[in-house]
């Protein structure tokens, strides 16, 4: 069958009435996940993977799916309406359409995210659709030496990019290798770093890390946030619609956020929160009313919630077609992947057409039905936040242990997930971002494999990671990645002496 | 400032550790030409490389005079240690004393510290909560929990 014939037989899988159910499932989760403070769409996703084990993997990777994506519309709710961004990628949000709903058009605001989510979104999946083929095609003639180049490109690409500081970043992500060569190494049999634990010699668990470091390490600090105070909630108020002069100042906006968004999802590192970022600075640069930004423009909001889904597809893109996640969620959907058995990257396009189609065309759908939640039936979704915090957080605890312990049944491995959320607090106390660390994990075994396998080739000649133009080109990529953040701000400097750089 | 030069003197201990172990795992080397030690030795090395670019990075942000916030109170610090206990206790007797009975020892007194005077809801919801994602997870999911004293 030609790609055509695959991407169409994609919809019969993804139309299939179960497949519908749990694109619907996924989606639905996705806006609760996405509402409730304290569970981010990483969190959500892991707590989720033990429940799914019997379930046919193309199923449970779509409703997979559904709560990634379904999170970024849910998150700009809570973000309207408490101020409070219930992930990293709404802060942006907040800024504006918090100031909207207080003046009265929190209706205008969420359906401006909605409807903005909605046609980014359906453009982030056919662009993610008409890119996998070439990519994926490419990727095919990557050797072991190229992939570690890759890998390791996005790895430096996500460290340096995603906190403050490059050095932290890089801890992180040596951090996670580290824990992913825990337990017996495959080709020589040898355990490593054990320390004489059974439990440990099949590696540290990679939803213990998850669970730990995103569910209880988020209740921990939401906790803290809680007992300081407590933030206000705007009813909702007036019609969910918006007046013809909001919808036309919304339209470039939507546009140009879908662009950012979905091309910044692709790259490694930059993800959803960046994109929403660029969408808002790129509104306020060419807006005729810059000042007015933060009290309550449309296109603050419509931006930034248009990049935010586009992102989410844009980062797809590498994770189905290479196999390589590029922000902290996908690394978990690539580890529910790895779960069913299933290795995502270019062969996957080969060998199972129907699931990578399946996949992608059910967002098409999904993408319908979270326009509907959240817009008629948002009213409904809202009423989560009433839901007191106290309880909320301690019924998280809760789910999370039902989640780790319905891997294994074993309650050390809670224990673990107790102790990585520990280090989950900490490292948030201290800015060192928790991303990188869980890509690295997923990424450790692989990365280590291909490695040993292309020093294997080569008989011990580290010259094979610059034998190829590809490899080249990624590893100056990544050195370029690691540099920039603490070159540009100097070459700025030079050029045109002190500048604000405020965002 | 001061918290960056701690994480990095951390980081560089971790490092060494994590190199005293690397040497420490016996090598049979049988075409492998690299063995179960080298990427392992790359990533110690990579660690202490981050620390030393921490230590310069801190040595800007001196030059930059960065700014010194108060850290919060005690209290918080008590309160997720005290969480955090709790939950060690909890997740110590999920199989001795099973999930249900566990679970609402555990959930009470956490929505009575952090949801205070509202014994009713808090109660209900706890009840509500152990029964209900026992019999959705266990009876509808089929996942394994621990019946533990209740044995049923």
């Amino acid at each position: 069958m030609d790609t055509l014939g695959h991407i169409l037989n994609g919809f019969n899988v993804a139309l299939m009435p179960i497949n519908l159910w749990y694109t619907f499932l996924g989606c639905f989760m996705g806006t609760i996940i996405g509402i409730l403070p304290g569970i981010g769409p990483a969190a959500g996703i892991g707590l989720l993977i033990p429940i799914t084990f019997g379930m046919d993997p193309t199923s449970a990777l779509i409703m997979m799916a559904g709560i990634y994506y379904g999170a970024m519309y849910g998150g700009s709710t809570t973000s309207i309406l408490i101020n409070t961004p219930g992930e990293a990628s709404s802060v942006m949000t907040a800024l504006d359409g918090y100031q909207m709903a207080k003046k009265g058009r929190a209706g205008a605001a969420l359906a401006v995210s909605a409807i903005g989510s909605f046609l980014a979104g359906t453009f982030g999946i056919v662009a993610l659709t008409m890119l996998a083929v070439p990519l994926a095609a490419v990727a095919l003639k990557f050797g072991p030496a190229e992939y570690f180049c890759l890998m390791l490109f996005a790895l430096a690409a996500v460290s340096s990019l995603t906190g403050k500081s490059a050095a932290k970043g890089i801890m992180s992500t040596v951090l996670g290798l580290m824990v992913a060569t825990i337990g017996i190494d495959l080709q020589s049999g040898q355990p490593r770093y054990t320390m004489g634990v059974p439990e440990l010699q099949d590696g540290v668990g990679f939803l213990v890390v998850v669970v730990g470091m995103f569910a209880i390490g988020e209740v921990l600090s939401n906790l803290e946030e809680h007992i300081k105070g407590k933030a206000e909630i705007i009813r909702l108020s007036g019609k969910l619609w918006l007046t013809r002069e909001e919808w036309r100042r919304s339209v470039m906006p939507i546009i140009r956020g879908g662009v950012i968004g979905f091309f910044k999802g692709v790259l490694p590192g930059a993800g959803a929160t960046i994109a929403t970022m660029m969408s808002y600075m790129v509104e306020k640069r060419i807006s005729k009313t810059p000042e007015k930004f933060g009290t309550g423009m449309i296109e603050g909001v419509a931006g930034p919630e248009a990049a935010n889904n586009a992102a989410t597809c844009g980062a797809m893109v590498p994770l189905l077609t290479l196999g390589i996640p590029g922000s902290g969620a996908t690394a978990v959907l690539m580890g529910a992947f790895i779960m069913y058995g299933i290795q995502p990257g270019p062969l996957l396009f080969e060998k199972r057409p129907d699931l990578v189609w399946g996949l992608v065309d059910s967002m098409y759908i999904g993408n319908i039905m979270l326009l509907i939640l959240n817009l008629p039936l948002i009213g409904i979704f809202v009423r989560i936040l009433y839901i007191p915090t106290g309880i909320l957080l301690s019924l998280i605890l809760a789910i999370s242990a039902i989640g780790v312990y319905s891997i294994n049944g074993n309650a050390l491995e809670l224990q673990m997930a107790l102790m990585f959320g520990i280090v989950g607090y900490v490292f948030r106390k201290i800015d060192i971002p928790l991303a990188p660390m869980v890509l690295a994990l997923v990424l450790g075994g692989i990365m280590e494999q291909s490695f040993r396998q292309a020093m294997t080739i080569s008989g011990a000649d580290p010259r094979v990671f610059v034998g190829s133009g590809i490899c080249i080109t990624l590893l100056v990529l990544a050195v370029i990645t690691v540099l920039l953040p603490v070159l540009l701000p100097r070459l700025r400097a030079m050029k045109e002496g002190p500048e604000d750089l405020d965002s | 400032m001061l918290i960056d030069r701690i994480i990095g003197a951390a980081a560089m201990l971790l490092a060494a550790v994590y190199l005293y172990a690397t040497s420490q795992i016996p090598t049979l080397e049988i075409g492998d030409p690299l063995g179960p030690k080298a990427f392992p030795m790359l990533l110690g090395i990579a660690l202490i490389a981050a620390a030393i670019l921490l230590f310069i990075e801190t040595l800007k942000a001196d030059a930059d005079e960065g700014e010194k916030a108060p850290r919060g109170s005690m209290r918080h610090w008590w309160l997720i240690g005290g969480v955090t206990g709790w939950t060690a206790l909890y997740f110590g007797l999920f199989d001795r004393a099973g999930y249900l009975i566990a679970t609402v020892m555990y959930l009470l007194p956490m929505m009575a510290v952090f949801n205070p005077g509202k014994w009713v809801a808090n109660v209900l919801t706890t009840v509500l909560w152990a029964v209900g994602s026992y019999v959705l997870f266990v009876k509808i999911l089929g996942v394994v929990l621990p019946v533990g004293l209740l044995g049923f």
